[in-house]
């Protein structure tokens, strides 16, 4: 049973080492939900930050007006640095550091929904009338 | 003909596979005196015709295990009712729970953040590689390495597959992402191909986790394996399906949907030379080698010991949880359904 417990030990290291780290890290992660949706001259845009999930999760924004989704990433490797919204067609692939746009020319009034690549982290943009 | 003719019908104890009816045909009509030997998977049994002097069916069978024993088979008479062991899930299905919180608990924490780096040093991609082997790219990969390497080691290949499988996967990594650092563009299979590619693993999990419970034996029917006429042509009759097999899923892993797979794809292809894309690709793989090692490596320490029904029926269950995960995320990527999972 040796290799057993030497696993055993060797997984329990890994994975509390991990939850260690991302336990001090958590405290600074919860930045409060500022308005993230602003008009310039004419055009809608929204900012999203990709890194391990998007932020804001859910947006509000109005319906009828030109949009750009404004993703923005800095050092992102996970899922969230593949964009995909089945409804608009897009997959996109992010830099792992930059910012990067999904036009949106007519956003119809209801939800829009994208998610990473794999599906885990999803996004929400309500527009409304 | 010789007096002493006989066929017998026995039933095998331990046959599972298209191979497992090759590899017992082959032993069997290796024996002195054998003639012939015809297995069936359907009902388990094996017609043996023979000259086996004056023992008696029992003794025949007894004997003919022996040669079958170091394949995993045994040989009997009477048919043996087929040990359910439900018992064993009081165990299972905590063990199983307690790995399925335990691995919600990392990805909800943020595993992913502790990446905090703009510019990828090869130090930096073996890190990146530590943390993708413990995020949501464990339900991917983890869980096909999980079912594989308890397939084989029920079917008592332990080691060999598991070499075989990182080989391939560690070569792949770095030929491919050498390839698409001198070429500059990356092998993207688009949404249609990911999702083809995502819902075929999953399924392929699905079925080797049941299979993996051992309670459903029209299940292993299913199992996917080599076709018989090509097992047939090649070296050894399992031979193919144990080697291939693992070498050539190794290499596939470099396509299965996972983030930050594709995130160092993505960075490979900036590097503009096969030796950084290929170098870059070569330390994220080496990065996911402990923890998916660890995973595969429970499988045989663990084999011989009593214990051995509890941790397949765990690792099953394991399997279906990371299969249904990967299902369900497939057809949220395609837009079938809306988003379920929220880490």
């Amino acid at each position: 049973m040796k290799p057993l417990q030497l696993a055993l030990i060797i997984s329990a290291t890994l994975i509390g080492g991990a939850i260690l780290l991302t336990l001090n890290k958590s405290g600074a992660q919860e930045v409060p939900a500022t308005n993230n949706v602003s008009i310039v001259d004419g055009q809608q845009i929204i900012d999203i930050t990709a890194k391990g999930g998007y932020t804001p999760r859910t947006s509000t924004a109005k319906a009828g007006i030109p949009t750009v989704l404004r993703f923005h990433t800095n050092g992102t490797f996970d899922c969230s640095s593949y964009i995909r919204i089945p409804s608009m067609g897009v997959s996109q692939a992010l830099p792992s550091t930059g910012t990067v746009d999904i036009a949106v020319t007519d956003p119809k009034a209801g939800a829009l929904i994208g998610m990473c690549g794999m599906g885990m982290y999803p996004f929400q943009v309500n527009f409304q009338s | 003909m010789d007096s002493n003719q006989k066929t017998y019908t026995f039933y095998v104890k331990g046959m599972h596979c298209e191979a497992c009816v090759l590899l017992t045909e082959s032993e069997l009509m290796e024996v002195e005196g054998v003639t012939h030997a015809v297995s069936s998977l359907k009902t388990h049994t094996i017609e043996v015709s023979g000259d086996f002097g004056w023992r008696t069916p029992e003794e025949t069978a007894r004997e003919l295990s022996q040669v079958l024993e170091k394949h995993g088979y045994s040989l009997s008479v009477e048919k043996q009712e087929h040990e359910k062991n439900w018992s064993e899930f009081t165990v299972a299905i905590p063990v199983a729970l307690g790995f399925a919180v335990l691995f919600i608990l990392l990805q909800k924490l943020g595993i992913v953040n502790l990446v905090n780096t703009s510019n990828v040093s090869y130090g930096t991609a073996f890190l990146i590689g530590v943390i993708a082997s413990l995020s949501t790219c464990m339900a991917v990969v983890g869980g096909l390495v999980l079912s594989m390497s308890a397939t084989f080691a029920r079917e008592g290949d332990k080691v060999r597959p598991q070499i075989l499988f990182h080989t391939g996967r560690i070569v792949a990594f770095f030929i491919l992402g050498g390839v698409i650092g001198a070429l500059g563009s990356a092998f993207t299979l688009g949404p249609t191909g990911m999702f083809v590619l995502g819902l075929l693993v999953g399924i392929v999990m699905l079925i080797l986790g049941i299979n993996l419970l051992d309670v459903f034996p029209w299940a292993k029917r299913l199992q996917p394996s080599m076709p018989k006429f090509l097992a047939k042509h090649a070296l050894g009759v399992s031979e193919m399906n144990h080697v291939l097999t693992p070498l050539l899923v190794g290499v596939a892993t470099f396509f299965l949907p996972c983030g930050f797979t594709q995130a160092m794809q993505l960075y490979s292809l900036t590097t503009g030379s096969f030796l950084a894309g290929g170098l870059t690709m070569l330390a994220f793989a080496l990065g996911t080698l402990p923890v998916l090692a660890l995973i595969g490596f429970s499988s045989f320490s663990i084999k011989n010991s009593a214990k051995a029904g509890i941790f397949f029926k765990s690792a099953g269950l394991i399997v279906i949880l990371f299969a249904l995960f990967n299902i369900i995320n497939s057809l949220v990527v395609i837009g079938a359904i809306s988003p379920v999972f929220n880490f």
